[in-house]
């Protein structure tokens, strides 16, 4: 009986994704309204940004990035909702022996680095390839040396949902400035710069700041939720 | 030509010989301890090599250049040091089984008695 629900609810699903497919028309240009050409002109001209995909993903599109970061959130919310029920049964955390003492010595060198790479990554995501999101990651592949490294590591929870928080409000409240101040929600509202600076491209440099703090935050949380012990 | 481009290109040329000899090396060597020499020893020679050529070829790099090598000289033994450690502890399969020196495990087993 399940099954033949199923079974007709995928049905009707197809049915209609295939009426939509259908009605593209295969091997037809799709982008006849010119959008490509607005965003390759408007990122160079009027954003001043060099890297068009930063422009289209944070500012053309911003409020798709909003959902993305939100998807994030809840995924990491739900994984520490599933594994914080599973923890009592594992008890201790998975490591086999200490890590040694060249690893040791040599993570408390290396974790600096590593975020500064990840900062510098996230900072200057208008300029070269990067961005918020793959700065976050670089971030939290630091927290993840550290926590492997040392055994009685830990990150405080309340202090990454209070960066997380933060950052989400920052990038909410952005949006919102934009919306009162211009007429839509993530309009661009700083002064656009030169080309190839630092301080170019208005709101995106902010915003990214903003993601890359967040993406930075909940993987951290996420990894420090499956590999850390019960408390 | 100037020397510093003649420079460049006997180190590019240098690095690239090592990082092809250190990916011989994972192909063709019998075991995880094997592979791991010839994958850590002879890449992390052949990338500060060819960085350096590349330094050596644009000069206004130089300091980034230097930053890299110092960091890739750091980093690699270090990853490569747990790497080995981890297969050691984990007993991975030794080709040259009952010939091998095992320092490693000397050290240890001296701790252990005089703990």
């Amino acid at each position: 009986m399940k099954k033949v629900i199923v079974l007709i609810s995928l049905g009707i699903l197809g049915f209609y994704l295939i009426d939509i497919f259908l009605g593209i028309g295969f091997g037809v240009p799709h982008f006849t309204n010119g959008v490509k050409d607005l965003y390759l002109s408007n990122s160079k001209d009027t954003l001043k940004v060099s890297n068009v995909v930063t422009a289209i993903v944070v500012n053309f599109r911003g409020f798709d990035t909003l959902g993305e970061v939100t998807v994030l959130f809840l995924a990491s919310t739900a994984l520490g909702g599933i594994l914080y029920k599973k923890r009592h049964h594992v008890g201790e955390r998975s490591v086999l022996f200490p890590a040694s003492q060249v690893v040791m010595s040599g993570a408390k060198l290396l974790f600096p680095s590593i975020v500064l790479l990840g900062a510098y990554v996230f900072i200057h995501g208008h300029l070269s390839p990067g961005g918020g999101f793959q700065g976050g990651t670089i971030i939290a592949t630091g927290f993840l040396l550290m926590l492997l490294t040392y055994r009685n590591y830990s990150v405080s929870h309340n202090r990454l949902v209070y960066f997380e928080s933060l950052a989400g409000i920052l990038f909410v409240s952005i949006g919102l400035v934009g919306y009162f101040s211009k007429g839509s929600f993530l309009e661009n509202v700083l002064p656009v710069g030169n080309m190839n600076e630092l301080f170019s491209g208005g709101v995106i440099g902010i915003i990214y700041i903003a993601v890359g703090f967040k993406v930075a935050a909940e993987l951290t949380g996420i990894i420090y939720t499956v590999l850390h012990e019960k408390d | 030509m100037s020397i510093l481009e003649i420079l460049g290109g006997i180190s590019l040329v240098i690095g690239s010989i090592f990082l092809f000899l250190g990916s011989l090396g994972i192909y063709r060597m019998p075991d995880v301890f094997n592979r791991l020499q010839a994958g850590t020893k002879a890449s992390t020679l052949g990338a500060m090599a060819t960085i350096l050529g590349v330094g050596l070829l644009a000069p206004g790099w130089i300091l980034k250049i230097i930053i890299i090598i110092l960091f890739i000289g750091y980093s690699n033994p270090i990853s490569s040091h747990a790497l080995a450690r981890a297969m050691h502890k984990r007993k991975a399969f030794m080709y040259f089984k009952g010939e091998e020196i095992d320092a490693y495990k000397e050290i240890e087993e001296k701790d252990n008695t005089e703990k």
